[in-house]
């Protein structure tokens, strides 16, 4: 099979899924779970085969559309870059499948939810593959789309139907800016393609820093950046294999890998923006952490933190790297950023199904404080969230650890001041961290639902144990240039690790700040039912909670105060003014000519008709030059 | 290609109306509806063929199928002359279609005097093929005002809400509105020396010979205040939301889906080839009035509407400000962008007003606030609403995206601060769309919705409403799947402007 049909297979295979338990098996939930299941298992090995395998930038392209001197194809864009997050894709998306098998099993509403996934998998997968902005952009609103569905999988309840709304909403804002970076392009450029676009910037083709600005806002809206993050936590409303795949692993870096695709369009003002706007998400996401009560909100403030990491790593740019007596520039901001994808893609999906069996177990329950005592219920789960956290917070030889060290070399090569505050936020992560591990597992059950937790059969353990072992390798030279065959060499050869002194300096500060964070837990929160700093120090506890509520109810009372009077002072001044003052007044001058008053008396067919007739009978006239003006 | 034995357009045309015209006279009610059934998927048989076999049918200056009837005053140019071009084929397609769709959804409403809803709704299906299909443009506005008529009726016989003010307003306005547009029509017919109301005839002349810059600016100016009533134009559109939401649902799917673009079809097809000079002196004025009126300000005003019809009756009037700014560029990127536009919105508005029907007969409401939770009970009805609500606001894989996308490449060359403003609109169409289908499918049903299901236990929805909407939505999705259905023929006909004209086969 040719590569161009393999990569068709794999990306139309999930549509048809979607598209069979759409019109076929609603009401057939076991063949809907078969279905979406027999084609995550045929994108996983279709995947592999693909990322490992030999061929790349192959091509094949259609014409959807031609108008004028616009035209958009469809096409394939296959290098490491896309391999890799194919490969990431495939994977998470085959434990998250295999995992809500076990997970949804008691969902009547089930094969929606497998038919949204499959829906998801599609245009997952087509920003992958994609080899334009436009097509990144469609499928990229389609990936909205599929998150608004799953989001709000238990429609019934109104937190779920408020929170897909609110994700799809800010995701259109960002895009706002997205769509109209891309217009400029299309206008400056005549194209969207990537190949051509970077073609012409090496001709040199001058980039306003607008453009890819511009183009950075669908990231910060997909990527949950500030001040667009607000609907991520919210969106913790969906059931939390969703909130594994979409909402940690995939989607939310695809604006990641949207900065990866454009990188060429990066002048030094807008890294500079883009650095800044990684680094203070990355700084406050994990501030909020810190006060979560809910298993799965401080799994998604850390994402965002995460994210902030790699939006960040990403706005450090190239690194000038000396390589025997000459320089060359490497990319390393592009490679920083997505080796911390990568990694971050098996922890923190690893995490999030380790909450989802954590609440399955534990009926449903999902304040961390009513837990504890699950290690010995749950030792699988145990386990492998062990290594989850380890290797979010770094511990060295995870994976965690090296993708981590090579955005903190990066940042202290170049940005000193970013450079703290990222060690900062690593202080706060393994803090937040063991403090939500420690409440979770350690100590005695402390609710009904702990007290009778067990695990959840293989379909549920099986995924973790994958997810686990991958976020312990997944860090290792050996791994990508051994085990993979080296298939992704041009993103991880761009990645920088230090050498020597520098070597030493952050192996020190990330131990450093791993010890600090984890001991500072260990020792403020012992597994108890309370929150032990919002008891000691309860205003520190409540200026926390302030700043992660800041901006929710800046934009609450922006929707109330300014658009929703906004909106009811015009349709007022519509109401009184264009519909009511005009027309009374067109009508007023009808009357007064007396021309017709009674034939626009309503109901009164005839009249209608005779007036038609003569109308008609006059033009007639008219034309035939009985008349004349 | 295979040819039919007879012109497929005037047999599009003619049926429905010959059908109309056996009803009313005496044909039983039984029959009737037989015969309805038939007539209203005749038009869209004959819409489908066109299309198939357009690509492959011989042209004369880009139209296809042409044929001229005599009418006895040749002498002065009028003629009913039927043939399609690239740009009138899509849209003769959307009409047969939605008429297709309206009229087996007024088959299934049990409406009062089923007869006579039957017989105005086939003169307006009639009428709508004869706008497309004219290449004459005095038969382009006397089958305008054929479909205009029975609307009119509808709303004041079987109107909800308002309806004898509605009926008013509507009469007026867009009565005022085709006057107008007439005496534009007519003016140009006047000054150009042609001597001729054929289209073809009158571009080859006005390509010769064009009017004065001053002359064609005024004409321009007065065809868009008259065709800008008839689809809207902000501050000419206060009729749309109050009319829409009297109307019964398969008037008004026809009228906001169909009928409504008549406006912006002329403008596409007679304003702005025959004015050229007219059309570059109101290009700003008509963009930024789209613009700041119809998206913008009729955006943040739909924001306001409590009641679902009226919601989407404003949406669409939001929507039309598209179409006004793919006009205004006047490349075909944005033209083309207009016309595809159209079509699609045609087709999800009518999706709209049937599905708001339907969720009406099932929650005996449009007041957004009494609804909720509706998936439950019915969750077909409500996963034909999320598809409609996100063809609406611009999602890819349905066609409305292509037609939005279009333009806002083109309004990027014209001016990107119009651009930032109209593209700003999108999520604005987003909060108003999402926020209604939350209401009306999802969260917890409000009492009020308990105490109606405790009457009414809500069904889900039935066949007789599925098949109409079906048709609707495959078309939507299949166009947003493959554009190139009807974009390669949109884009043949503005990229070859048409100029040479010969005379058609006469039959």
């Amino acid at each position: 099979m040719s590569p161009a049909l393999l990569a068709s297979g794999v990306l139309l295979a999930p549509l048809a899924a979607a598209a069979v338990i759409a019109f076929g098996l609603r009401r057939a939930p076991g063949a809907a779970t078969a279905v979406a299941l027999l084609a995550a298992v045929l994108v996983a090995v279709g995947s592999l085969v693909l990322a490992l395998g030999p061929a790349r930038d192959f091509t094949a392209s259609v014409e959807l559309l031609r108008l004028g001197t616009f035209g958009l194809s469809l096409g394939l864009k296959f290098d490491d870059l896309a391999a890799l997050l194919l490969a990431i894709v495939g994977i998470v998306g085959l434990c998250v499948h295999v995992f809500s098998v076990g997970y949804m099993r008691e969902d009547p509403d089930r094969a929606r939810y497998f038919g949204g996934l499959a829906i998801f998998m599609f245009s997952m997968l087509g920003i992958v593959f994609a080899d334009s902005l436009l097509m990144l952009f469609i499928f990229w609103e389609l990936v909205g789309f599929s998150s608004w569905l799953l989001i709000n999988h238990h429609f019934q309840r109104t937190p779920a139907a408020e929170a897909s709304k609110k994700a799809f909403i800010v995701n259109r804002v960002g895009d706002f800016g997205f769509l109209l970076g891309l217009v400029w392009c299309q206008a400056q450029f005549g194209t969207t393609q990537l190949d051509a676009l970077a073609k012409a910037v090496d001709g040199g083709a001058v980039v306003a820093a607008g453009l890819p600005l511009l183009l950075f806002c669908g990231a910060v809206g997909k990527s949950a950046q500030l001040p667009l993050h607000v609907w991520l936590p919210d969106a913790m409303e969906g059931p939390t294999p969703v909130s594994a795949l979409i909402h940690a692993a995939t989607m939310v870096a695809a604006g990641i890998y949207l900065l990866c695709r454009i990188h060429f369009l990066m002048v030094p003002a807008a890294l500079e923006v883009i650095l800044w706007t990684g680094t203070i998400t990355a700084l406050y996401a994990a501030l909020c952490a810190v006060t979560q009560r809910d298993i799965k909100k401080v799994l998604a403030y850390s994402t965002l933190s995460q994210l902030g990491y790699m939006v960040a790593a990403f706005g450090l740019g190239s690194l000038k790297v000396a390589h025997g007596d000459h320089h060359h520039l490497i990319a390393a901001g592009v490679g920083a950023a997505m080796f911390h994808l990568t990694t971050h893609a098996f922890f923190k999906a690893l995490l999030f199904l380790g909450a989802g069996s954590v609440i399955h177990a534990c009926h449903h329950e999902q304040d961390i404080f009513k837990m504890g005592g699950l290690a010995r219920r749950l030792p699988v789960t145990f386990t492998t969230f062990t290594i989850g956290v380890l290797s979010l917070i770094g511990m060295p030889g995870l994976a965690g650890f090296f993708s981590k060290d090579a955005i903190l070399y990066l940042a202290w090569a170049k940005h000193p001041g970013v450079f703290a505050v990222l060690a900062l936020t690593a202080v706060l992560t393994a803090f937040y961290m063991v403090r939500l591990w420690r409440i979770t597992f350690l100590g005695a059950a402390r609710g009904e639902g702990a007290e009778h937790a067990h695990e959840g059969g293989p379909a549920l353990t099986g995924p973790l144990i994958l997810l686990a072992v991958l976020s312990v390798i997944g860090g290792y030279g050996w791994f990508y240039s051994g085990l993979l065959g080296g298939r992704f060499d041009g993103v991880i050869d761009s990645v920088v690790h230090p050498a020597g002194a520098d070597h030493t300096l952050i192996l020190l500060t990330s131990v450093a700040v791993l010890v600090a964070g984890a001991l500072g837990a260990w020792l403020l929160y012992p597994a108890a039912g309370e929150d032990a700093v919002a008891r000691r120090a309860p205003r520190l506890f409540g200026l926390l909670g302030g700043l992660q509520a800041s901006f929710d109810r800046a934009y609450g009372a922006y929707v109330a105060k300014v658009q929703q009077r906004l909106a009811m002072l015009l349709n007022f001044l519509e109401q009184i003014f264009l519909a009511g003052l005009i027309v009374r007044g067109l009508a007023g001058v009808v009357g007064l000519l007396g021309l017709g008053a009674r034939a626009l008396h309503v109901g009164n067919a005839n009249a209608y008709a005779y007036w038609f007739l003569l109308g008609l009978l006059a033009l007639w006239a008219f034309a035939a030059g009985l008349l004349s003006f | 290609m295979r040819t039919l034995p007879f012109d497929p357009l005037l047999a599009a045309i003619a049926f429905p109306l010959a059908s109309a015209l056996v009803i009313a006279s005496g044909l039983p009610k039984r029959w009737s509806v037989r015969l309805a059934y038939v007539a209203f998927a005749v038009p869209l048989l004959l819409a489908l063929h066109t299309w198939w076999h357009f690509d492959a049918s011989p042209k004369v200056a880009g139209y296809a199928f042409l044929t001229q009837y005599s009418t006895g005053l040749d002498a002065v140019g009028i003629s009913l002359k039927l043939g399609l071009n690239g740009i009138a084929m899509p849209l003769f397609l959307l009409a047969g279609l939605v008429g297709f769709a309206a009229g087996l959804y007024a088959l299934q409403s049990q409406a009062e005097r089923l007869k006579l809803y039957l017989l105005l709704l086939l003169v307006m299906q009639g009428g709508l093929m004869g706008v497309f299909a004219s290449v004459d443009v005095l038969f382009l506005y006397f089958f305008h005002e054929l479909a205009l008529i029975p609307t009119f009726i509808m709303v004041g016989v079987w109107g909800g809400r308002d309806r004898t003010y509605a009926a008013m307003k509507l009469t007026i306005y867009l009565t005022l509105g085709a006057m107008l547009s007439l005496a534009g029509l007519i003016a140009i017919y006047a000054r150009s020396g042609a001597n001729s109301f054929d289209l073809m005839a009158l571009r080859e002349h006005l390509a010769r010979f064009p009017l004065d810059q001053a002359l064609q600016g005024n004409l321009f100016g007065l065809l868009l205040v008259g065709l800008g009533v008839l689809v809207s134009l902000f501050p000419l559109h206060t009729w749309a939301p109050l009319g829409y939401g009297a109307a019964p649902s398969s008037n008004a799917m026809l009228h906001a889906g169909v009928l409504k673009k008549f406006g912006l079809y002329t403008l596409i097809q007679v304003a702005v080839p025959l004015l050229p000079a007219g059309h570059a002196a109101w290009a700003s004025p008509l963009a930024w009035l789209a613009v700041i009126g119809n998206v913008l300000i009729i955006g943040f005003v739909t924001l306001a509407q409590r009641d679902l019809k009226q919601m989407i009756g404003y949406s669409s009037v939001m929507h039309m400000g598209y179409a006004f700014l793919g006009i205004a560029t006047g490349t075909a990127v944005g033209v083309g962008g207009a016309v595809f536009l159209m079509v699609a919105h045609g087709l999800s508005v009518a999706l709209l007003f049937l599905l708001a029907t339907s969720v009406h007969h099932r929650t005996q409401t449009f007041a957004l606030d009494e609804m909720g939770g509706l998936a439950r009970p019915a969750p077909v009805l409500a996963a034909f609403l999320v598809a409609a609500t996100f063809a609406g606001i611009g999602l890819p894989g349905f066609a409305n995206f292509w037609g939005e996308l279009a333009v806002f490449v083109a309004l990027w060359q014209f001016s990107p601060a119009v651009t930032a403003v109209a593209v700003a609109g999108v999520v604005i169409s987003a909060i108003y769309g999402l926020r209604a289908l939350a209401q009306v499918c999802f969260g917890p049903a409000t009492p009020r919705m308990e105490e109606i299901a405790s009457r009414h236990p809500p069904v889900d929805l039935r066949w007789s409403e599925r098949v109409p909407a079906v048709v609707l939505l495959t078309a939507l999705l299949a166009l947003g799947f493959w554009p190139r259905a009807i974009s390669d023929p949109i884009h043949a006909a503005l990229a070859a402007p048409a100029t040479a004209a010969a005379a058609p086969s006469a039959r």
